[in-house]
Formats: C-alpha cells, structure tokens, sequence
C-alpha cells in the first residue's frame, strides 16, 4: 500500500469539515444544527488558512533571543486565523442571540416552519395571499390527508 | 493625503461611542452621527481635490505594503467612499429616537464600508467585509418584529455561508501565492493563479462576495429582508452594500483573474440572475417584494456589464452601477407608504401626486427611458456587449433586452394602478401621505438623477476617466511599491 503523507490526510480533513458543514446547512432542518453546522465550516475553512502557511521542517515563528536559527513556520496565516477565529465566535454569537428571538416570536426552530410563519406575517401585513409552495400540488392530495397532516 | 484614514477611524470611533453619549445627552447623540459623516465626506472631497487623479497608496502603521496593510487611494475606491458616506448620510435613521443601537449600525455599516473600498489587502478586505455583515445583520433586525428576526437568521445562516466559502478562497490564494496584498498579486497572479485551483478559488470567492451582492445562487434571502425590515435599511443594503460587493469582485478580476473562465462564469450567473430576478418580480404581488426582486435582476445586469473584459466592461458597470444606487433606494423610499400589495395601491398616486411623479420619474429612468441616465448606462453595455465577438456575449445582449422588457411591463402596471381612480367599493385606498422626510429625500435623488441627464457629457468622460484608472494593473503595482508612498 502507498504510504500517505499526513499532509494530504489534513488538507483533506480540512475540505471535509467544509463540506460537511454546508451538507449540514443545507440538509438539516433544525436551526441549533444549522448553526451548530456552519461551526464546523468554518472550522475547517480556518484549518485550510492554518495549512496554506504551515512546513513540516520548521519550528513556531517566535525570536527568541538571538537571530532565527532555524526555518520558521509563516506566521501571516496563524495570525488571519486567529482573527477569523474571533469574527467566527462573533457571528455565532450573533446567530445565536437572533435564534432565541426567533424563537420567543415563533416558538419553534424548525426552519421549515418559520420560514412558513415568517411568509404568513409578511404576506399577513402585505395583504397579499400567501405564496404559493412548489411542493404542493395545486388542487390539493389526492389521498385522504393523514392524521395531523393539516396545513 | 493620509486624512482618508479618518473616514474609516472616525465613523467606527463614532459608532462606539453614540450608544453612551445617548445616554448622557440624547440630543448630541442624535446628531454625532450625521456630523461625523458630514466631515468625512468633507475630508474625502479634500483628498479627492488633493490627489490631482493620481492614485497614491498608505502603508498603515509604517509598515511598507508587501508585509504591511496599505490602503489604496485611486478616483474609483474614493469615488466609492464618497458614495457610501452621503448614501448613508442621506439614509440615516433620523426617525427612531429610541434607538440608539441602529445609530451605532449605520455608522459601524458606513465605517466598514469605507475600508472596504479603500483596503489593498485581501484578508483586509475580508475582515471589513464581515463587519459590513455584522452591521446590515442588526439593521435588518431592527424593526424587532418576529419575521425581521427570522428574515435575519436566514441572512446570517447563508452569509456565514458564504464567509466560509471566502475563506476558503483566499486560503487557496494564499496557498498558491504567498501574498495577500492586492499589488503583489497582481504580479503573482498570471502566473501563479491562472490554473484550475485559481479558478476554483475565484469561484468561492465570487460565491461568497455574492451573498451581498445578491448574486444568483446565494440570493434567497433577499425577498425576506428586504420586505420585514425598514425602507431605509432596505435602500441601504440593496443601494449601496450589494455595490461595494460588486466592488470586491471588479478589483479581484482587474488584479487577480484575468483569464477568460472567470469572467465567463460570472457572466452566466449574471445572467441567471437578471433572467431570474426579472421573472420573480413580474410575478410578485407586493411592493417590496417586487422592488426586492427587480434589484436582484438589476445586480445581474451589473455583473452581466463588468463580465465584459477591459475598461469597456469597468465604464458600463460602473455607470449602472451608479445608476442603481441612485434610484433603488428612491423606490424603496416611497415604497414605505405603499408597501403592501400592488392592488391596493389604485388610485394612490392621485392622492399623493407628488409621489406619484417621482414614482414614474425613478421607474423610467430604471428601465432606461432615452433622455435619462438609466438609458446611457444601458447603452455602454449594450455596445460593449455588441462589440464582443464570443456568442455567449451576444446570448447575454439578447437576455438583457428581454429582462427589460420584463421590467418595463411590471413597472408601467404599478404606475398604471397608481394613477387609476380607486373604485368606490374599495375604501381601503391609502390615505396616509409621505412623510417629508422620505419625500425629501426622494426628491434630492430625483434632483441629482435629473442633474446627472443634464451634464451627462462631463459625467460621461469622468466616469470613463475613473474606469481606465481602475482597470490598469500596472498602475496598481507601481503606485504601491513606488518610493513616494506616502506613510
């Protein structure tokens, strides 16, 4: 079997973690998973900027003392985590605070049934009647509608 | 010369301190916000009769650009400077006097904004472009009701998105590169980043940027925002934020990614979303809605204009662009009273005439009427789109056509039931008038609109001088690394 390098498993680690943070966003419906998920993105968006700049042969980019004796790992990379890092905690916080408004306006945190309730406000102050969803067919099921089914 | 710093330091300061100051003095509270941008943009026009047109670079902190931060100053990041400073002047939430907290967002937005415009560094760029998310994510929530939080959530869950994706491609950049200022780039990139992996990492970027700039794929939250929050965050966000992202992506294709590939992508999706947006606003039963989604067609005309390769496609972009931020946040303005649906706005434009008119006014010159500035910005890209021998260029002339015409019918049919008499079982037309406010401030966009057709010839050379500026490269890379960089 080929040996592989460590760095081909972390820059793969790393795509993977973006990848699957945005299946998350796009397939889940809960929104503590949504942001749970775009969590996980962008930690591997900032594994990927850590790994532009890192070498295997190269110690911690710090002087100490005297002149660098050896080859350094580039600092600039490790220092832009570092800031997306915190814009990241930010912007989480942010979502957060702005789910638990959602939440006391709406009670849920489905995302399929806000975005419901959120069309029936709008459409509800716009006195327009509600757009109609793509995946219901116009004339209404066929079947006999299921227990609790009742939209 | 150095003073642009200010436009950014003095909003953000600014931005910080409003919330306590409201606390202390409600009155210069209420009015450090609107002077603080005045003198901005009073030391902006200083710089701008400075400069004499030629661009100069700022290494910030005295660090020289290749390691340092540097700001670049040419006509076209001042020129957006300008804008972003009266457009948020002219938008500034004077009505909630309770609100100290949309006072700091505005001038957080107008801060970031400015940097955003001015900054040579491409993380730079990433970080003010997040502030801007941050700022607009507040604003958009500020109406505090239960569907302007959720319509946020939605808008923070695909900017996040799209932030990762831009992380992602500056990473990649940075990978193939070693340099994330802009001029170094600009040396770096034919060799270094015309490849696959370059265009990979155009593409996240291009997709990540978009989110703001209502870009086809990551658009969806458009609609949502811009019908639960305020006229003025709407005119805001869809005037003057969506441009600075276009911003981004224009310096990026200049400095970065010359190769055909990348502008051929950017045309496609420009053209999903003109065909897209135009279609959804035909379709749209409300005021806002419509206005929300006749922007996403119009940004797709933008990115359809700067697609086009050379200072051709800079000159065209530029002018529609300016065009746009002129007139949508107008309509959005007068579309607070009239916000609703479009049935019930019979008969509204006889009650209030004056509405009425700019109304037309700002809707003829959106669908480019002949004498107004809408017609000569639709016609640079119409004979840079003619003069392109690729097919897909002529595609995109036939689409462009096509959504304005799609334009023209939903926009006439609004104005046709505006002038209407109400008939006289609906009792439900509106009554209320505009405030002066929103009116003033209408009319001034109107003034300046009708002012632009006036001297549309200056305005014309001017626009072309700042293009030709903006699309040389070389230009860039010297005046950064030049010894006269001022620091």
């Amino acid at each position: 079997m080929m040996p592989i390098e460590i760095g081909t498993v972390l820059y793969a680690g790393a795509i993977g973690l973006v990848v699957i943070g945005i299946a998350g966003i796009v397939l889940s419906y809960h929104l503590f998973r949504i942001i749970l998920a775009l969590v996980i993105a962008e930690a591997g968006a900032n594994l990927l900027l850590v790994l532009s700049g890192f070498r295997w042969d190269a110690i911690a980019p710090i002087i100490t003392g005297g002149a660098a004796a050896r080859t350094m790992v580039d600092p600039v990379p490790q220092a832009m985590v570092l800031t997306s890092i915190v814009i990241g905690v930010g912007i989480q916080a942010l979502a957060l605070s702005l789910t638990l408004r959602a939440y006391q306006s709406y009670k849920t945190l489905d995302i399929r049934e806000l975005q419901r309730r959120m069309s029936a406000d709008l459409a509800g102050e716009s006195g327009t009647p509600l757009p109609q969803s793509l995946e219901e067919p116009v004339g209404g099921r066929p079947l006999p509608a299921a227990e609790g089914d009742g939209r | 010369m150095s003073t642009i710093v200010l436009t950014v330091v003095l909003p953000l300061l600014a931005a910080f301190v409003v919330p306590v100051l409201c606390r202390v003095s409600p009155l210069l509270g209420r009015l450090l916000g609107p002077l603080t941008l005045a003198y901005a943009i009073l030391l902006t026009l200083q710089v701008w009769l400075g400069m004499e047109g030629k661009p100069f670079s700022i290494a910030l902190g005295g660090f020289q650009p290749p390691l340092g931060i540097n700001f670049y100053v040419d006509r076209l990041s001042l020129l957006f400077t300008f804008l972003t400073l009266v457009t948020s002047l002219l938008l500034w939430p004077w009505r909630n006097e309770t609100e100290p907290r949309q006072y700091a967002l505005t001038l957080l937005l107008a801060a970031s904004a400015c940097g955003l415009a001015l900054s040579g560094d491409l993380f730079n760029i990433y970080v003010f472009y997040e502030l801007i998310s941050v700022a607009s994510f507040g604003l958009a929530a500020a109406t505090r009701s239960g569907a302007a939080f959720a319509a946020s959530l939605r808008y923070l869950i695909l900017s996040g998105l799209g932030s990762v994706l831009a992380l992602c491609g500056i990473a990649i950049v940075y990978l193939q590169t070693g340099s994330l200022n802009l001029a170094q780039l600009s040396q770096l990139a034919p060799e270094a980043l015309n490849t696959p992996l370059g265009m990979s990492a155009f593409a996240l970027i291009l997709l990540g940027v978009g989110v703001k700039g209502e870009l086809f794929p990551v658009n969806s939250w458009v609609p949502e925002v811009y019908a639960a929050a305020s006229s003025r965050v709407s005119g805001l966000l869809a005037g003057l934020v969506s441009k600075l992202a276009v911003l981004v992506i224009v310096r990026l294709l200049v400095l970065l990614f010359q190769q055909e590939s990348a502008l051929h992508l950017m045309l496609i999706l420009g053209l999903l979303g003109a065909i897209s947006g135009e279609l959804a606003a035909w379709r749209a039963k409300d005021m806002n809605r419509m206005l929300a989604f006749s922007s996403i067609g119009q940004l797709g005309v933008i990115f359809i204009a700067f697609s086009i390769p050379g200072e051709t496609g800079l000159f065209a972009g530029l002018a529609l662009s300016l065009h746009h931020l002129l007139v949508k946040p107008g309509l959005f303005l007068l579309a607070e009273r009239w916000r609703g649906s479009l049935a019930g706005l019979r008969g509204a434009g006889l009650a209030s005439p004056v509405a009425g008119g700019l109304f037309v006014l700002l809707a003829l010159s959106l669908v480019g009427m002949p004498p107004l500035p809408g017609f000569w910005a639709k016609f640079l890209l119409f004979t840079g789109l003619a003069a392109q021998p690729s097919v897909i260029y002529q595609v995109a002339l036939g689409v462009v056509l096509l959504s304005i015409v799609i334009e023209a019918n939903y926009l006439f049919r609004v104005v046709m039931n505006l002038f209407q008499p109400a008939e006289d079982n609906s009792a439900a037309v509106i009554t209320s008038s505009h405030g002066w406010l929103n009116l003033g401030t209408t009319f001034l966009l109107s003034v300046l609109l009708i002012a632009g057709m006036l001297f549309m010839g200056p305005l014309g050379t001017w626009l072309e001088g700042v293009a030709m500026q903006a699309a040389d490269p070389v230009l860039y890379f010297d005046t950064v690394f030049s010894v006269s960089a001022i620091h």
